[in-house]
């Protein structure tokens, strides 16, 4: 039969974004694929470089834009290990509160987005429902629902607000029935099921071959988690697992997204209780006064450069909601960061795309690709 | 599933009644649908307003039940307000943009030695990250709720002080957060031997805090050269001292720099 190639995207109902997938078809056989990225390329890496190191975090939240705090906790850690200041407990745990919220808010983006590849009307509503409720609850501390500027260097922008604890556990406690209500909506139905069990297997080996992370690799059964690997902020003073399944394809991914969300419900009830008991600064007490905390750095240009500020290079890692991503900021003593780079999470797992999408259906595309969890704001930057 | 191992359910699809595999997933949508019936799950916007007073306690109604998100409006980042009366023009707001949207201009009230100049914001530069209003030392800039700025005219979404302090005259609530000063904050430091007594930073402190004392002329043998120079240095008073950094960047001969020496 003749082959021939087609274009899944740039714009097109598939790809969540801008990105553009090259699919060799044979009838309806899948027989080889070429993943396209650069369409959403913004230079963030290179305007960060004329920048105060406080002011990159505006463009962090653009840099994904269903995951702003992560990416904000992700450079502001590099910044840190950088500029060498440490933030105080209690914004190491505020942190906390806004990564795991943010990972609420992104599965539920995610699982949205998915079964609405799949065809589902219905949870697509529930999931951006019950999303809007983790964006009030960042609206109520940190003014605004998708960029939030919240964190700074040394620490965060301003505490919770008074009742925001017993707000959150009411959200909790609903978010806590709804993830029923979602399995008995997928996973009870035989139509979901027959659309995604076996499909776009990504086994341990290969996957680890290829960079995958994130719930992709977790799937796969492979035990590997920043938070627990390698903790940082409070990750290692507060209990919960790491959620794992074993059958690689993309039920397993849903699985694992799932168990995932209702681990990150059990660490905010941990965090929540601490920050109950534990009152105190959200900012470092001892800042260089060029970092702007709580105001910008002034003055002529090159009068810092006469003096002898601290230099260093800071490197770091964490689990955002799509896998693994990396941070690197070289601070030569200057006001702005000399150079700043990053590692996207979903570029890794979409560069694999031809060991789990060759050998499938044409219309199996869009529910393996949907499981990816595609955010092209991070792969570009 | 409270171990972790979410793979432990299922990995073969169900084999049940047709019927029933579809009447069931059914059945929890159409409990959804009834709810929605006494209450839409999202807020009827242009006739029902977040920032409304009666949405303050019970936000985010889901399905029919409200869940108590109160709140979410009251740290909300919007228009700026500005209080031109209290403005001390230290340009603060516009060296933190990150956008470049503020421009400093003049507005009447200033001697003509030292015009006044306050922030005009270009909105549509803004991104409403705050970090001006988190810059203003004096709190006179701030955000409100405001948040409708659509226009026919794009020179219309230029704000100028005189505007921004009809916002803030308009009694919208403001966004209460301040953020409190560190305690050891570096401050103003003078390198003596630049200095040449040139009196610039004294007269261009928007607060003036700075004042020029003597300093005695060096005894050195008769005859000898002295520097040319004015024999004054500034000194400045710290409580006073808002940080805005106008004094080094008017130094002509850079002698000023931040520290943390007592």
């Amino acid at each position: 039969m003749s082959e021939m190639w087609i274009n899944m995207g740039p714009q097109h109902p598939m790809t969540h974004g801008l990105w553009n997938l090259r699919v060799q078809i044979d009838g309806e056989l899948v027989r080889a694929v070429d993943p396209e990225m650069g369409y959403l390329h913004r230079g963030i890496e290179k305007i960060s470089e004329d920048r105060h190191y406080n002011e990159v975090i505006t463009l962090m939240d653009r840099c994904c834009y269903v995951a702003g705090m992560a990416w904000e906790h992700l450079y502001i850690l590099g910044a840190e290990a950088a500029l060498q200041v440490r933030p105080p407990e209690r914004a190491d745990y505020l942190r906390v509160l806004c990564d795991e919220f943010q990972r609420l808010g992104s599965h539920l983006m995610w699982y949205a987005a998915f079964v609405q590849d799949l065809g589902l009307m219905s949870p697509f509503l529930y999931g951006m429902r019950d999303r809007d409720l983790v964006l009030d609850l960042f609206q109520s501390f940190t003014g605004a629902r998708m960029t939030y500027e919240y964190m700074r260097v040394g620490g965060v922008r301003n505490d919770l607000p008074p009742g925001f604890a017993d707000r959150s556990r009411k959200v909790l406690d609903w978010l806590d029935d709804r993830f029923r209500e979602y399995d008995a909506l997928c996973l009870g139905s035989t139509i979901f099921r027959k659309r995604c069990d076996g499909l776009g297997v990504l086994k341990g080996p290969e996957a680890i071959a290829h960079g995958v992370t994130g719930p992709m690799l977790r799937a796969a059964g492979v035990k590997r988690d920043l938070r627990k690997d390698r903790p940082y902020s409070a990750y290692d003073r507060v209990d919960f697992d790491v959620a794992l399944a074993d059958s690689a394809d993309v039920t397993g991914r849903y699985l694992v997204r799932m168990e995932e969300m209702r681990q990150s419900v059990r660490i905010l009830r941990q965090v929540l209780d601490w920050l109950d008991h534990h009152p105190g600064p959200v900012v470092a007490d001892r800042l260089p006064r060029w970092l702007g905390a709580p105001y910008a750095p002034v003055g002529a240009e090159g009068y810092l450069l006469k003096r002898n500020y601290p230099k260093g290079l800071g490197l770091s890692a964490i689990e955002e909601p799509h896998g693994e991503a990396l941070s690197y900021v070289v601070n030569d003593g200057g006001e702005h960061p000399y150079r700043v780079k990053f590692r996207s999470p979903v570029f890794a797992n979409l560069s694999a795309a031809s060991t789990y999408l060759v050998g499938y259906h044409v219309a199996d595309i869009p529910p393996i690709m949907g499981s990816v969890d595609v955010c092209v704001g991070e792969v570009d930057r | 599933m409270t171990d972790g191992t979410a793979g432990t359910a299922a990995t073969q699809a169900p084999e049940e009644n047709p019927v029933l595999y579809v009447a069931r997933p059914m059945a929890t949508a159409a409990r959804q649908f009834v709810k929605s019936l006494v209450r839409p799950s999202t807020i009827v916007y242009p006739y029902e307003r977040l920032e409304d007073p009666r949405f303050r306690g019970e936000v985010a109604v889901a399905s029919g039940k409200p869940i108590g998100v109160g709140a979410v409006w009251d740290n909300y980042r919007g228009v700026h307000a500005l209080n031109i009366a209290t403005c001390i023009s230290c340009n603060l707001c516009a060296f933190s943009c990150p956008d470049l949207c503020i421009e400093m201009v003049t507005v009447p009230g200033g001697d003509p030695k030292h015009p006044k100049k306050c922030p005009q914001i270009d909105y549509g530069k803004c991104s409403y990250c705050g970090f001006c209003s988190d810059a203003c030392p004096e709190g006179c800039l701030t955000m409100t709720t405001r948040y409708e700025l659509s226009t026919p005219k794009r020179s219309e979404m230029v704000y100028s002080p005189q505007k921004l302090n009809e916002v803030f005259r308009s009694k919208l609530p403001m966004n209460p957060i301040r953020l409190e000063r560190p305690e050891n904050e570096d401050r103003i430091l003078l390198d003596p031997p630049l200095c040449i007594g040139c009196n610039a930073c004294a007269r261009d402190c928007p607060t003036a805090c700075i004042t020029m004392l003597d300093v005695p002329k060096p005894e050195g043998k008769p005859g000898a050269k002295l520097p040319k120079r004015i024999w004054k240095e500034p000194v400045v008073n710290d409580s006073d001292c808002v940080r805005c950094g106008t004094c080094i960047s008017v130094c002509p001969k850079e002698c000023l720099f931040w520290g943390s020496r007592p």
